[in-house]
């Protein structure tokens, strides 16, 4: 079953012209992982928003679990948890008391939502923080308590705008084992919005693709990157400073000082090898399958 | 298919809406306490001076109207002034994901500032008649009278600071109705000072009501308007703004 339905969503805001999403249309069943990926500006946070029903599309429909999104006050409310981009909902509780509120408004006993607040706690790593504001907590551990108050009394569907943001490697696997944890144990429909592509390509069991407003690819991430898998990703270490001499081929790419990257054709790819082997300036290099990132990134240089 | 979700009673979200709200004050709660005594304070006296002793009808509209200042549009303007940083802070976001009604939000925000009016109202009325010269006669029908006044402008000051677009403006707006509602009615000002044409436009204020009924709870003055009529009045205003911002208007952002 659908859990969203989005019909022909478009949204330009007022005294713009541009369309924030345009003619969107989208299905999410229940229980999948949907990622939501693109370029900043790309119309993803609207789209989430206006999922939320906190955002009034200019024109087109959004149905949860079959019902138009204003259709009785509390509808939404009573199905989603919604996790922000940023935001300090509620700076002056501390986490323990914000955790708690949400769990018994959202409909557990006291006794009840009390547990669900020590579960939590625990499970986010956040025991520590239990009594602190919220306002006072670092960027990271706010992260995780807003992730934690999102998913207080498991609404059934969940959505988050950038998860992992301001976490370090650590904590983003975290919320990455929870969302997937979460997603089979309890059945929970979650649908994300995410920079961190290859950490979320672990997680998501579909994925829409979106620029300047549309979307431009949906689909499972190993069907949308069917198209690449005639191509190698090859990444490659210099050292801080050295230029790259590459052998002819593929133009690379540096994703960030001294490291490259470039797509090679697989029949190419053991003489492109060979090649490097000889250069004394590589200080090391991989070679791995296309991932979605890849593919985002192929679409997003594609002419509009 | 979509699984029925338990939503908390009423009272229940009020309640917790309420310690929610009022732990916004945890850190700032002595000032604000602090100034909300201080203005009606200082207007009671500042107006107690140009009036004549031997006036108390004038010396009563003014206490009365200066509590009616502090509790009617003290908490008006707080509540508008809060639902614009709700909404900027996404705060009020937060809020419309949760299955709770928009009026208990509403209710539970000027609950929190009613609590901190209340010391303002008592020490206003307590001081004021000793700077006035008056006895005060409290009835006690002044236990409804407070919260129903303090509350009645709530939907009022959400729809403000929901509707206007920074809170700069929502300030400025706030201090113009504030000063609209005060002047166009027999709130500070005896209704035989006032032009017929103001008198006769007062019955649609809800602080010639509040005025009202202050002057008959606290001391006991007898007024053109009844009690009855201006606690259903008062109710009146209450219900149909929370009916209109609660249930009627869109507040999702554009």
């Amino acid at each position: 079953m659908a859990v969203y339905d989005v019909v022909d969503l478009t949204k330009i805001y007022p005294r713009q012209t541009t369309p924030a999403n345009d003619r969107l249309t989208l299905s999410v069943a229940e229980g999948e992982i949907f990622g939501l990926l693109g370029d900043n500006g790309a119309g993803k946070t609207t789209l989430i928003r206006q999922m939320a029903n906190l955002l009034a599309p200019t024109s087109g429909a959004i149905r949860l679990f079959g019902e138009p999104l204003g259709s009785a006050p509390l509808y939404v409310p009573g199905h989603i948890g919604y996790m922000p981009q940023d935001g300090l909902a509620l700076n002056n509780l501390t986490v323990g008391e914000t955790l708690y509120f949400t769990a018994h408004l959202r409909g557990l006993d006291r006794r009840d939502a009390r547990a669900e607040r020590d579960r939590l706690l625990d499970r986010l790593d956040l025991g520590t923080a239990r009594d602190r504001l919220i306002v006072r907590l670092s960027g990271g551990q706010r992260r995780l308590a807003m992730l934690a108050t999102t998913i207080a009394a498991s609404p059934p569907v969940l959505l988050l705008d950038e998860p992992t943001n301001d976490l370090d490697p650590l904590h983003r696997r975290l919320v990455w084992d929870l969302v997937r944890e979460i997603n089979r144990e309890q059945g929970l429909t979650i649908i994300l919005v995410t920079h961190n592509v290859i950490e979320a390509e672990r997680v998501i069991q579909r994925v829409g693709i979106m620029r300047g407003g549309r979307l431009i690819a949906v689909g499972r991430p190993g069907a949308l990157k069917a198209g690449l898998n005639r191509q190698l990703r090859l990444e490659i270490v210099f050292a801080p400073g050295s230029p790259p001499a590459l052998p002819p081929g593929p133009a690379p790419r540096e994703v960030m000082p001294g490291r490259w990257q470039l797509l090679i054709e697989r029949e190419a790819a053991p003489a492109y090898l060979a090649a490097l082997n000889g250069d004394e300036s590589v200080e090391d290099f991989s070679l791995s399958t296309a991932t979605l990132e890849d593919l985002f990134l192929a679409l997003a240089e594609r002419p509009a | 298919m979509s699984a029925r979700r338990r939503t908390q009673s009423f009272p229940v979200q009020l309640w917790d809406l309420t310690l929610i709200q009022l732990a916004n004050w945890r850190w700032s709660w002595r000032g604000m306490l602090l100034t909300s005594v201080i203005a009606p304070l200082l207007s009671t006296a500042a107006l107690g001076t140009f009036a004549a002793r031997d006036d108390p009808d004038t010396l009563a509209y003014i206490l009365t109207g200066n509590v009616v200042f502090a509790l009617l549009f003290g908490t008006f303007d707080k509540v508008a002034t809060h639902f614009a940083y709700m909404r900027m802070v996404g705060r009020l976001d937060f809020f419309a994901t949760l299955p709770v009604y928009r009026a208990a939000l509403i209710l539970a925000t000027v609950t929190a500032f009613l609590v901190l009016a209340l010391p303002a109202v008592a020490v206003t009325l307590l001081a004021g008649q000793a700077m006035l010269g008056l006895t005060l006669a409290p009835s006690p029908w002044l236990l409804v009278a407070v919260p129903l006044i303090g509350v009645s402008l709530c939907g009022l000051g959400a729809l403000v600071g929901i509707l206007v677009r920074s809170p700069e403006e929502v300030g400025s707006l706030s201090s113009l109705i504030t000063f609209v509602l005060l002047g166009f009615g027999p709130v500070i000002i005896p209704p035989d000072r006032l032009p017929d044409i103001i008198e006769t436009l007062s019955v649609l204020s809800p602080a010639t009501y509040a005025a009202s009924a202050l002057r008959q709870t606290v001391l006991d003055m007898p007024d053109r308007i009844p009690l009855a009529v201006d606690f259903l009045a008062l109710a009146g205003f209450l219900a149909g703004s929370l009916w209109v911002v609660g249930r009627r208007m869109d507040w999702r952002s554009t």
